[in-house]
Protein backbone atom coordinates (compact mmCIF):
# COMPACT_ATOMS: atom_id res chain seq x y z
CA UNK A 1 0.00 0.00 0.00
CA UNK A 2 1.32 3.35 -0.80
CA UNK A 3 2.81 5.74 2.00
CA UNK A 4 -0.05 8.68 0.79
CA UNK A 5 -3.35 7.24 0.41
CA UNK A 6 -6.96 8.30 -0.65
CA UNK A 7 -9.94 8.43 1.00
CA UNK A 8 -14.00 8.31 0.93
CA UNK A 9 -15.48 9.12 4.09
CA UNK A 10 -19.01 8.33 4.97
CA UNK A 11 -20.95 10.32 7.78
CA UNK A 12 -24.46 9.23 9.35
CA UNK A 13 -24.33 10.70 12.34
CA UNK A 14 -26.08 14.48 12.27
CA UNK A 15 -24.48 17.72 13.58
CA UNK A 16 -25.94 17.91 17.10
CA UNK A 17 -26.68 14.65 17.73
CA UNK A 18 -23.57 13.07 17.37
CA UNK A 19 -19.87 13.93 17.15
CA UNK A 20 -19.39 12.20 13.73
CA UNK A 21 -19.28 15.32 11.70
CA UNK A 22 -17.09 17.08 14.05
CA UNK A 23 -14.65 13.70 14.38
CA UNK A 24 -14.68 13.01 10.47
CA UNK A 25 -13.69 17.11 10.02
CA UNK A 26 -10.96 16.27 12.55
CA UNK A 27 -9.64 13.37 10.95
CA UNK A 28 -10.35 15.19 7.37
CA UNK A 29 -7.76 17.84 8.07
CA UNK A 30 -5.55 15.88 9.64
CA UNK A 31 -5.18 13.53 6.79
CA UNK A 32 -4.77 16.21 3.93
CA UNK A 33 -1.79 17.86 6.32
CA UNK A 34 -0.41 14.42 6.96
CA UNK A 35 0.01 13.84 2.41
CA UNK A 36 -3.19 11.42 2.14
CA UNK A 37 -5.93 12.74 -0.10
CA UNK A 38 -10.07 13.15 0.62
CA UNK A 39 -11.48 11.42 -2.68
CA UNK A 40 -14.82 12.60 -1.90
CA UNK A 41 -17.65 12.51 1.16
CA UNK A 42 -20.48 10.95 1.31
CA UNK A 43 -23.59 11.80 4.07
CA UNK A 44 -25.87 8.89 4.95
CA UNK A 45 -28.50 8.57 7.07
CA UNK A 46 -29.04 11.00 9.51
CA UNK A 47 -25.41 12.50 8.33
CA UNK A 48 -27.69 14.38 5.57
CA UNK A 49 -28.67 17.19 8.05
CA UNK A 50 -24.69 18.27 8.19
CA UNK A 51 -25.58 19.33 4.24
CA UNK A 52 -28.76 22.02 5.20
CA UNK A 53 -28.66 24.99 4.70
CA UNK A 54 -30.91 26.37 7.56
CA UNK A 55 -29.27 25.39 10.81
CA UNK A 56 -28.90 28.07 12.90
CA UNK A 57 -27.06 26.96 16.17
CA UNK A 58 -26.04 29.55 18.60
CA UNK A 59 -23.59 31.64 17.97
CA UNK A 60 -21.73 30.47 20.68
CA UNK A 61 -21.26 27.19 18.81
CA UNK A 62 -19.41 25.90 16.08
CA UNK A 63 -21.45 25.83 12.75
CA UNK A 64 -20.74 22.20 11.73
CA UNK A 65 -22.13 22.47 8.36
CA UNK A 66 -20.72 26.04 7.78
CA UNK A 67 -17.27 24.53 8.98
CA UNK A 68 -17.46 21.83 6.61
CA UNK A 69 -18.75 23.85 3.25
CA UNK A 70 -15.93 25.34 4.10
CA UNK A 71 -13.18 23.05 4.29
CA UNK A 72 -14.63 20.99 1.18
CA UNK A 73 -14.79 24.21 -0.79
CA UNK A 74 -10.96 25.26 0.24
CA UNK A 75 -9.89 22.03 -0.74
CA UNK A 76 -12.27 21.02 -3.88
CA UNK A 77 -13.47 17.58 -2.42
CA UNK A 78 -16.76 16.55 -3.99
CA UNK A 79 -19.71 16.15 -0.76
CA UNK A 80 -22.72 14.07 -1.69
CA UNK A 81 -25.63 13.70 0.64
CA UNK A 82 -28.02 10.40 -0.86
CA UNK A 83 -30.83 11.31 -1.91
CA UNK A 84 -33.53 8.80 -0.14
CA UNK A 85 -31.83 9.67 2.96
CA UNK A 86 -31.97 13.99 2.11
CA UNK A 87 -35.68 13.53 0.75
CA UNK A 88 -36.99 11.42 3.80
CA UNK A 89 -35.24 13.93 6.13
CA UNK A 90 -36.29 17.34 4.01
CA UNK A 91 -33.03 18.17 2.76
CA UNK A 92 -33.79 19.15 -1.19
CA UNK A 93 -32.20 21.04 -3.62
CA UNK A 94 -33.46 22.83 -6.47
CA UNK A 95 -33.97 20.10 -8.98
CA UNK A 96 -36.28 17.87 -5.76
CA UNK A 97 -38.33 21.20 -4.44
CA UNK A 98 -39.03 21.40 -8.51
CA UNK A 99 -40.16 17.42 -9.13
CA UNK A 100 -42.09 17.36 -5.51
CA UNK A 101 -43.74 20.83 -5.97
CA UNK A 102 -41.83 21.74 -2.72
CA UNK A 103 -42.38 25.08 -1.05
CA UNK A 104 -38.62 25.53 -0.84
CA UNK A 105 -35.13 24.02 -0.86
CA UNK A 106 -32.14 24.07 1.59
CA UNK A 107 -29.33 21.99 0.27
CA UNK A 108 -26.08 24.21 1.65
CA UNK A 109 -23.58 24.66 -1.49
CA UNK A 110 -21.07 22.66 -2.06
CA UNK A 111 -22.63 19.71 -1.08
CA UNK A 112 -25.00 17.77 -4.19
CA UNK A 113 -27.70 15.17 -4.12
CA UNK A 114 -27.08 11.60 -5.38
CA UNK A 115 -27.98 7.73 -5.41
CA UNK A 116 -26.16 5.31 -3.44
CA UNK A 117 -23.90 5.06 -6.60
CA UNK A 118 -21.85 8.01 -5.47
CA UNK A 119 -20.61 5.60 -2.46
CA UNK A 120 -20.75 2.89 -4.62
CA UNK A 121 -17.79 4.23 -6.47
CA UNK A 122 -16.17 5.42 -3.36
CA UNK A 123 -15.63 2.26 -2.08
CA UNK A 124 -14.08 1.12 -5.79
CA UNK A 125 -11.83 4.30 -6.05
CA UNK A 126 -10.66 5.22 -2.85
CA UNK A 127 -7.88 3.10 -0.97
CA UNK A 128 -10.06 3.40 2.60
CA UNK A 129 -13.30 4.22 2.95
CA UNK A 130 -14.12 5.02 6.63
CA UNK A 131 -17.27 5.33 8.37
CA UNK A 132 -17.92 8.07 11.04
CA UNK A 133 -21.30 6.63 12.81
CA UNK A 134 -23.58 8.44 15.55
CA UNK A 135 -23.31 5.07 17.87
CA UNK A 136 -26.53 4.47 18.95
CA UNK B 1 -13.32 -5.84 -3.43
CA UNK B 2 -16.43 -7.89 -1.63
CA UNK B 3 -18.40 -6.45 1.09
CA UNK B 4 -20.30 -7.22 3.82
CA UNK B 5 -23.02 -5.45 4.75
CA UNK B 6 -23.97 -5.76 9.23
CA UNK B 7 -26.87 -5.55 10.66
CA UNK B 8 -26.45 -5.67 14.64
CA UNK B 9 -30.12 -3.78 15.50
CA UNK B 10 -33.59 -5.16 15.53
CA UNK B 11 -35.96 -3.92 12.48
CA UNK B 12 -38.70 -0.95 13.21
CA UNK B 13 -36.90 0.61 15.95
CA UNK B 14 -34.52 2.93 14.15
CA UNK B 15 -34.08 3.39 10.47
CA UNK B 16 -30.55 2.42 10.23
CA UNK B 17 -31.55 -1.81 9.26
CA UNK B 18 -33.53 -0.27 6.07
CA UNK B 19 -30.39 2.26 5.25
CA UNK B 20 -28.21 -0.89 5.78
CA UNK B 21 -30.42 -3.29 3.44
CA UNK B 22 -30.06 -0.62 0.77
CA UNK B 23 -26.73 -0.27 0.87
CA UNK B 24 -26.39 -3.75 -0.09
CA UNK B 25 -28.67 -3.27 -3.11
CA UNK B 26 -27.06 -0.96 -4.21
CA UNK B 27 -23.88 -2.26 -4.43
CA UNK B 28 -25.58 -5.39 -6.02
CA UNK B 29 -27.32 -3.08 -8.71
CA UNK B 30 -23.63 -2.06 -9.38
CA UNK B 31 -22.32 -5.29 -10.17
CA UNK B 32 -20.25 -5.39 -6.78
CA UNK B 33 -20.12 -8.58 -4.23
CA UNK B 34 -22.21 -7.75 -1.53
CA UNK B 35 -23.35 -10.25 1.31
CA UNK B 36 -25.31 -9.68 4.96
CA UNK B 37 -24.82 -10.70 8.10
CA UNK B 38 -27.11 -10.62 10.62
CA UNK B 39 -25.88 -9.92 14.12
CA UNK B 40 -26.87 -9.38 17.91
CA UNK B 41 -30.87 -7.81 18.09
CA UNK B 42 -30.43 -7.95 13.99
CA UNK B 43 -31.05 -11.63 13.54
CA UNK B 44 -34.57 -10.51 14.11
CA UNK B 45 -35.09 -9.23 10.66
CA UNK B 46 -35.00 -12.94 9.62
CA UNK B 47 -38.36 -13.67 11.07
CA UNK B 48 -41.11 -15.17 9.19
CA UNK B 49 -44.36 -13.67 9.45
CA UNK B 50 -43.36 -10.05 9.96
CA UNK B 51 -46.41 -7.65 10.86
CA UNK B 52 -45.21 -4.32 10.98
CA UNK B 53 -48.21 -2.79 9.36
CA UNK B 54 -49.42 -2.25 13.02
CA UNK B 55 -46.73 0.76 13.40
CA UNK B 56 -46.75 1.90 10.44
CA UNK B 57 -43.76 0.43 9.00
CA UNK B 58 -43.00 -1.75 5.53
CA UNK B 59 -42.33 -5.40 6.15
CA UNK B 60 -38.64 -6.48 5.15
CA UNK B 61 -39.17 -9.62 4.71
CA UNK B 62 -39.91 -9.57 1.37
CA UNK B 63 -37.12 -7.44 0.24
CA UNK B 64 -35.10 -10.16 2.13
CA UNK B 65 -36.34 -13.05 0.71
CA UNK B 66 -35.41 -11.38 -3.00
CA UNK B 67 -31.97 -10.47 -2.11
CA UNK B 68 -30.48 -13.68 -3.87
CA UNK B 69 -32.59 -12.23 -7.00
CA UNK B 70 -31.23 -8.82 -7.02
CA UNK B 71 -27.44 -10.39 -6.52
CA UNK B 72 -26.62 -10.31 -2.86
CA UNK B 73 -24.48 -13.65 -2.49
CA UNK B 74 -25.56 -14.79 0.53
CA UNK B 75 -27.68 -13.46 4.08
CA UNK B 76 -25.25 -15.08 7.09
CA UNK B 77 -27.26 -15.36 10.49
CA UNK B 78 -24.86 -15.70 13.26
CA UNK B 79 -25.96 -18.68 15.50
CA UNK B 80 -25.36 -17.35 19.00
CA UNK B 81 -27.55 -14.97 18.00
CA UNK B 82 -30.59 -16.67 16.99
CA UNK B 83 -29.96 -18.81 19.86
CA UNK B 84 -29.76 -15.98 22.19
CA UNK B 85 -32.81 -14.77 20.77
CA UNK B 86 -34.78 -17.98 20.19
CA UNK B 87 -34.85 -17.58 16.64
CA UNK B 88 -35.03 -21.64 15.50
CA UNK B 89 -34.67 -22.23 11.70
CA UNK B 90 -38.28 -23.26 11.31
CA UNK B 91 -39.02 -19.60 11.96
CA UNK B 92 -36.46 -18.09 9.45
CA UNK B 93 -36.40 -16.83 6.00
CA UNK B 94 -35.68 -19.51 3.98
CA UNK B 95 -32.02 -19.59 2.15
CA UNK B 96 -30.62 -17.76 5.45
CA UNK B 97 -27.00 -19.28 5.91
CA UNK B 98 -25.92 -19.85 9.96
CA UNK B 99 -22.36 -19.15 10.98
CA UNK B 100 -20.94 -20.34 14.27
CA UNK B 101 -17.96 -18.61 13.56
CA UNK B 102 -18.52 -14.83 12.16
CA UNK B 103 -15.10 -13.97 13.06
CA UNK B 104 -13.68 -16.12 9.90
CA UNK B 105 -16.61 -14.25 7.87
CA UNK B 106 -15.37 -10.82 9.30
CA UNK B 107 -11.79 -11.39 7.64
CA UNK B 108 -12.95 -12.91 4.32
CA UNK B 109 -14.35 -9.94 3.16
CA UNK B 110 -12.23 -6.64 1.85
CA UNK B 111 -14.78 -4.40 3.77
CA UNK B 112 -16.81 -4.83 6.37
CA UNK B 113 -19.57 -1.49 6.86
CA UNK B 114 -22.45 -0.77 9.51
CA UNK B 115 -25.16 1.49 8.15
CA UNK B 116 -25.14 3.39 11.74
Amino acid sequence: MPNSLTYTLVITGAPWTTQAPQTALMFARAALSAGHRIDRVFLYGEGVHLASNLSSPPSDEIHWPHEWAGFLTEHGIPAAACIASALRRGLVDETEQARYELTANNLRSPFVIAGLGEWVEGNLTSNKALYFHGGN
Amino acid sequence: MTTLIVIDQAPYGSWAGREALDMAFSLAAFDQPAAMLFTGAGVNWLRKGQQPASVGQKSAEKNLSAAPLFGIEVLVADKRACQHYGLDEAEMLSGVELSDNIQDLLSSHNQVVFAG
